[in-house]
């Protein structure tokens, strides 16, 4: 095989991580990378959740398909899902979805006896499995900004300070030993383009350059529970390369190409 | 009553192959890779990658149809490759990348942990 390589070698900072909410920083790729790791983890990390829900007795004040579609809402810790296989697709039952190696199964039953209301919830779940349960509900790429100094310094302490005020957010603030006009928080910065507006209206124009940075991107992922955020990343990684591995080319195409070059080769006259 | 099942946008049918190939008859070292069952998840990352590729002259990829799951990946390159080898190169590439990115990623996360 040759030619070199076109491989992109990104970073990763991460910013804050908790079990339910990960930020971090992704540097040194494309946008579309980016998309599609968001794509990939919206759409396509499996997770377990209630898909079918028999009811024997029902005397609730609730309708039947009113409860089994809130089941089907409840958040299961899903750390097995990435090893096991869809329904569909399990061979041990047939695509029958009611195997150990495809589901698991939950039990449910509530009586009420007493006077008042009685609260059913996740917590009267029991699950087949005891790594899959009911979430336990008891218990968070920035922007480049460049001051023109000179043109800066042509302007007298006032109207710095009216210029710092006309951003909506707290970009820019005058340092008080310096007097001069420092960014502060550059996230903080919402492409409304007052700033620029202000400076062009005091005459000033070009006084400032923001511009956004096409490499580095700011992930914020919030999980339901049922995986860890981090973890989430993770299995989004691992789902992505099987996708791509899925789509690579298969030998026999590889060899119907050939065969065809040959005879186009041959039919050209080569 | 005539929105396609959800399973269709994932489930490639008895027959049909997950990548086919169609060389263009008329433009020498072009062809089409008829991809079943994906989105703009890979097509877009796919042909970003292509672009990299100095022998790719061109890259695109579209949907025909959004409710049709497929996508058609057009490719045209110099004598020095083909759209075979451009293609697969582009996804062998991608697949370092993501293993790139987890080493990182796992790499941070104990870092954090450890902190």
């Amino acid at each position: 095989m040759e030619g070199a390589s076109y491989q992109r070698f990104p970073k990763v900072k991460i910013r804050e991580l908790k079990d339910d909410y990960a930020k971090f920083e992704l540097r040194d790729t494309v946008t579309s990378m980016a998309n599609a790791l968001g794509r990939v983890m919206i759409a396509e990390v499996p997770t377990i959740a209630i898909d079918l829900v028999e009811i024997e007795i029902n005397s609730s004040v609730l309708n039947d398909e009113f409860i089994a579609h809130h089941l089907g809402l409840i958040p299961l810790t899903s750390d097995r899902a990435m090893g096991m296989p869809f329904s569909l697709d399990c061979d041990a039952c047939d695509g029958d979805g009611q195997c150990e190696y495809c589901s698991v199964e939950f039990h449910l039953r509530a009586k009420c006896i007493i006077d008042q209301t009685l609260d059913v919830t996740s917590k009267d779940l029991y699950s087949s499995d005891h790594t899959v349960v009911p979430v336990d509900f008891s218990d968070s790429s920035g922007s480049e900004i460049h001051i023109n100094e000179d043109l800066m310094q042509t302007l007298t302490l006032e109207e710095k300070r009216s210029w710092v005020e006309s951003s909506p957010t707290r970009v820019f603030d005058i340092d008080p030993n310096t007097k001069q006009v420092v960014v502060v928080d550059p996230e903080a910065y919402t492409y409304d383009d007052e700033v620029i507006k202000k400076a062009e209206s005091m005459g000033k124009p070009g006084l400032v350059d923001i511009y956004a940075k096409e490499d580095s991107f700011i992930f914020t992922v919030e999980s339901t529970g049922a995986i860890k955020a981090s973890q989430l990343v993770l299995n989004a990684i691992e789902v992505f390369k099987q996708k791509l591995d899925a789509v690579r080319l298969s030998e026999d195409t590889v060899e119907a190409d050939e065969q065809f070059d040959e005879l186009g080769a041959h039919m050209r006259g080569g | 009553m005539n929105a396609p099942d959800r399973y269709e946008r994932f489930v490639v049918p008895e027959g049909t192959k997950k990548v086919s190939y169609e060389r263009d008859t008329k433009i020498i070292n072009a062809a089409s890779f008829t991809i079943e069952r994906e989105d703009h998840t890979i097509g877009n990352i796919v042909r970003i990658q292509l672009h990299r590729d100095e022998n790719v002259l061109f890259a695109g990829y579209k949907l025909p149809h959004p409710l049709q799951y497929k996508i058609i990946v057009r490719i045209h390159t110099t004598s020095q490759s083909s759209p075979l080898q451009a293609y697969n190169q582009a996804i062998n590439d991608l697949d370092k990348e993501l293993d790139h990115l987890k080493n990182v990623f796992e790499a941070e996360v104990a870092k954090h942990a450890r902190e």
